[in-house]
């Protein structure tokens, strides 16, 4: 693919561009590849230690039943014990961080280079997505 | 166990697969998959689905952010409207009746097939609206000659309605609304197509991530089904992406149209069953 030449109005807007576009990537596909090596060992314990719960709570969530909210502390404390399915829930949380950390590593770029308008923007998308894990453990 | 995790991979790497060839992402597929094959609760595809859509748009969008063909600057105006429409759709599909979600899904299905068809030459634009010019959203894009091409950006107050739309559509589906997002980039903010898909791409992990946050923290999220699922859509989005480039994918958009089409008359069968 053809690389483009970044160019932009001012030497601010520039240097953000420059360093979102080489570090966005390295953040990006750092918590991923964490996230799925969380997942892949989460699922070969499950298959090793607990094969017939894996099963049982197939058929449990083909009917609807899902085992439902667990706090951050209780997933922690079953991972240092190494339970699976506490460490691919610990995979799936830290997939849906890399949203989050993405968003707040914008957010510190734009208040750096002192640019309010994309502060703006970007506070209000990580606020929101805090808020929107607030009420769904609420709601 | 090893069949049934066998399967859920094998469905999931499929869902992947077919979504990165086709440029629709895996959502499209695998909501439909679990719920056909698996006979899966909605919500619990659902779930499953918005997890996997962000592991896959980041990694698809690293080469196109760190080559330039993503403009970050739109992604983060944009962002704004889908996040508000992600968590608000997310919120509605627990309380929205299943035979309802399949009918807007067969919808966005139908949507798709229509877009994957009739995907149109880029228009270039060389003065910007008042918007865009003063959050300086113009870009860059390389001409038939590869010398860089300035692009600049207009109706950014109709995109934002647009990217509610499809935030709303990806937290209540399960999906990444990419379509919607790369109509609403390309033919009504007139940015280049390829930039449009780009900066979608990138957007979707944002979109997706809003919806999987409020599943996740609602406990509407099944490690067993969700866990198999995330692992093998990233496989299948990898290794698609790897193939892409040796595929005439443009002779297979009518075949991608077919099946798009097919599994709209499914979800549609069933709303119309559970009425």
């Amino acid at each position: 693919m053809a690389k483009l030449a970044i160019i932009q109005p001012d030497n601010v807007s520039a240097d953000e561009d420059r360093i979102l576009r080489v570090w966005t990537p390295v953040l990006l596909r750092t918590i991923v590849l964490i996230s799925m090596a969380s997942l892949i060992l989460g699922l070969i314990m499950t298959a090793l230690y607990t094969p017939s719960h894996f099963v049982e709570r197939y058929h449990q969530v083909q009917l609807g039943h899902l085992i439902g909210k667990q706090s951050l502390t209780t997933i922690a404390s079953k991972v240092m014990s190494g339970e699976p399915r506490a460490i691919l829930m610990m995979g799936l949380f830290l997939l849906t961080l890399v949203p989050l950390v993405r968003v707040a590593f914008c957010l510190g770029l734009y208040l750096k280079a002192r640019d309010y308008a994309f502060v703006g923007f970007t506070a209000y998308v990580l606020i929101a997505l805090v808020l929107g894990a607030m009420l769904g453990r609420i709601g | 166990m090893l069949v049934i995790l066998s399967g859920l991979l094998l469905l999931a790497t499929g869902a992947g697969f077919v979504g990165a060839i086709s440029g629709l992402g895996g959502g499209m597929f695998i909501v439909p998959a679990l719920v056909v094959l698996a006979k899966m609760p909605m919500r619990v595809a659902v779930g499953a689905s918005l997890i996997s859509v962000v592991a896959t748009s980041a990694g698809a969008s690293v080469a196109f952010v760190r080559d330039g063909w993503t403009n970050l600057k739109v992604a983060m105006v944009l962002e704004c409207a889908t996040v508000t429409g992600a968590i608000v759709g997310a919120f509605m599909a627990g309380l929205v009746p299943t035979y309802v979600l399949e009918g807007l899904f067969a919808l966005m299905m139908l949507q798709s097939a229509f877009f994957s068809i009739t995907k149109h030459e880029e228009t270039v634009l060389a003065k910007g609206g008042p918007i865009a010019r003063k959050l300086r959203l113009a870009g860059d894009v390389p001409d038939a000659y590869g010398h860089p091409q300035h692009y600049e950006v207009i109706n950014v107050r109709y995109g934002g309605p647009l990217m509610l739309v499809a935030g709303v559509m990806s937290g209540l589906l399960g999906v990444g609304s990419g379509a919607l997002k790369v109509i609403a980039m390309d033919q009504v903010m007139h940015i280049p197509l390829k930039v449009s898909s780009a900066t979608s791409n990138f957007m979707i992990g944002v979109t997706a991530g809003a919806g999987a946050l409020v599943f996740l923290s609602r406990g509407d999220v099944s490690t067993t089904i969700a866990a198999p699922v995330a692992v093998g859509v990233t496989i299948g989005a990898f290794v698609g992406s790897r193939f892409l480039p040796k595929l005439k994918v443009q002779h297979m958009r009518t075949a991608f149209a077919a099946i798009l089409l097919l599994i709209a008359l499914e979800m549609g069968w069933r709303a119309i069953n559970g009425i």
